[in-house]
């Protein structure tokens, strides 16, 4: 489902932020993506998302190539992708149902098709009472749920989450992964970038290792292995 | 992948319930821009003070234009009457007999470029005159009438341009007993001249309080656009076109050109009542039934749907500015 060949990211001529990734991700398969802070984590997950183009390598997803993809094609590419924020980026000028509703509106959903998956979505993430409420008014770990539900609302094959647990505690962090484990039983790649390595080593799950830009741990390539298959660590 | 098979067999579904999906997917796009225009207006009405101001900035840049070429249209309007009641005046020799002069007249009337002539005979002139200029006992010191037999010609239509009178006036110049012609076309030449120069003036001014208008509207677009900067980023995020984001800025832009015409014309009409009292007798004064024509109907939708059009314009200036600077590049952090 994603893949990444021999990528590299610099971002001016000396600072290198990735350097020869390789690794490939299977559909319904979840991993964890660690490494200090600067590792290239999020640049990692820029070029998933084609915010970044990779300086030399290929990105793809879904089976397409996102190198040399046009402008206005990205929108699309973005629409299979579910992304997850530590500032979980809510907007609070409108209320919860209004926030898990945008990826729809983008698509052009119809009302009805909105209010049904909206609501689906809430429901999976357990806060279908606070649909009427504003964000702001929830707690941390709610605001984190309704950025979850943002981000699978339009049942995306990809879901990327960066740091999704920074501010929880632990009860909540375990259960945001196991939110996590749902969608990746169901057929979701997902891959979380966090440096909370208890909670790496609690879950058990394979696990992509960056340090300084390079990959050094978990970048095997599964390309025809078992979906959600389990590396190790 | 998964999700786009079910979607398939989602939308294969919605197909065998017999509604047809391109209508549905039309409807729904219909629905969006019914939303988002309702929303952006929502948006202006919220901010009361600002969008007022913004609306009259917009009104007062297009209301100028729009009077000058009202006032252009009506002085074109009144050059045209006096063009066609262009008439050429003979002034025959003293000496020659009405017979002549009525021989003189069939002879005119012969010609294809003349639609009228009229013989005022010297007695008759003479009359008139003492009525009108009260100058009766003066008159009456002159021994004998001192004025000569008048020829009144109107030229045929096609002949009433400049140039068709010019030749008009040698030919009746030339005939026997013609002392002198007069023909008023100086003045009239004069005015056209003005008026067309004007009318080049009022050109170029609307081009400029145009290009004003754009601007203005661009750089309040660009502040909404400030201000809603989390929003864009989020719907860039999760997968929003460019027309997604640019859309509710564009209708923000028509919205203000919406309430910049109706300023505009409001303000027309303040000082059309304002200004008509004085135009009315100040044109009584010069016996002219000069009038400053207002904005028709047609008019007024002109100039509506040309403010919104400059709206639209100045918000798409903004937006293609600002927009792409908005990246969510630098949202993940670390």
């Amino acid at each position: 489902m994603i893949e990444f060949r021999q990528v590299t990211k610099r971002y001016d001529s000396d600072h290198t932020a990735l350097a020869q990734v390789n690794f490939g991700l299977n559909r319904g398969e979840l991993a964890f993506l660690t490494g200090h802070s600067g590792a290239g984590k999020s640049t990692l997950l820029k070029l998933i998302m084609v915010m970044e183009r990779p300086s030399a390598g290929e990105v793809v997803v879904g089976g397409q190539l996102l190198n040399r993809l046009p402008r206005r094609q990205i929108p699309y590419i973005r629409r299979h992708i579910g992304v997850v924020f530590q500032n979980h980026q809510l907007l609070f000028d409108r209320t919860v149902f209004d926030n898990v509703a945008m990826p729809l509106e983008v698509m052009g959903a119809s009302p009805r098709d909105i209010g049904r998956r909206v609501r689906a979505a809430l429901d999976k993430v357990g806060l279908l009472n606070k649909e009427k409420m504003n964000p702001m008014q929830l707690s941390g770990g709610e605001q984190q749920r309704v950025g979850i539900a943002r981000a699978v609302v339009n049942k995306p094959p990809v879901l990327l989450a960066d740091e999704p647990t920074g501010n929880l505690d632990p009860e909540l962090s375990a259960d945001i992964m196991n939110l996590f484990t749902r969608f990746s039983q169901v057929g979701v790649t997902v891959l979380i970038a966090t440096h909370d390595i208890g909670l790496v080593n609690d879950m058990g799950r394979r696990t992509l290792t960056l340090d300084h830009g390079r990959l050094i741990a978990g970048g095997s390539s599964p390309l025809h292995g078992a979906p959600g298959g389990v590396s190790g660590h | 992948m998964a999700t786009d098979s079910r979607r398939k067999a989602e939308a294969g579904r919605g197909a065998n319930t017999g509604r047809s999906p391109w209508k549905e997917q039309a409807r729904s796009y219909l629905d969006h821009h019914r939303k988002v225009a309702k929303d952006s207006a929502r948006r202006l009405w919220k901010t009361p003070v600002g969008t007022g101001m913004t609306w009259t900035v917009m009104g007062v840049a297009l209301a100028l234009p729009v009077a000058l070429l009202l006032l252009l249209t009506s002085l074109q309007g009144v050059s045209a009457g006096w063009e066609s009641s262009a008439r050429i005046t003979a002034y025959l020799k003293l000496e020659v007999p009405l017979e002549e002069a009525q021989a003189l007249v069939d002879e005119i009337r012969t010609d294809s470029r003349i639609s009228d002539i009229e013989l005022v005979d010297r007695e008759q002139a003479l009359a008139e005159f003492r009525a009108s200029s009260g100058l009766e006992d003066a008159l009456d010191y002159l021994g004998e009438n001192p004025l000569p037999h008048t020829l009144l010609i109107t030229p045929e239509e096609r002949s009433r341009s400049a140039t068709g009178v010019e030749a008009l006036v040698t030919f009746v110049r030339g005939l026997e007993g013609v002392e002198r012609v007069q023909v008023d076309l100086g003045w009239l030449q004069r005015l056209n001249a003005m008026t067309d120069l004007l009318a080049r003036a009022v050109w170029a001014l609307a081009v400029l309080l145009a290009a004003a208008v754009i601007l203005v509207i661009g750089n309040t677009v660009r502040l909404a656009i400030e201000n809603r900067r989390d929003e864009i980023l989020v719907a860039k995020l999760v997968g929003g076109t460019d027309a997604f984001v640019r859309r509710p800025f564009l209708y923000t832009g028509a919205w203000y050109g919406l309430g910049g015409g109706v300023v505009a014309w409001i303000l027309l009409q303040l000082s059309l009542w304002w200004l008509s009292g004085p135009i009315e007798r100040l044109a009584g004064l010069y016996r002219s039934d000069f009038a400053l024509v207002g904005l028709s109907f047609d008019g007024v939708l002109a100039l509506i749907i040309v403010a919104m059009l400059l709206g639209w314009l100045g918000a798409w200036v903004a937006v293609k500015r600002h927009l792409d600077d908005i990246e969510p590049g630098d949202i993940a952090g670390g």
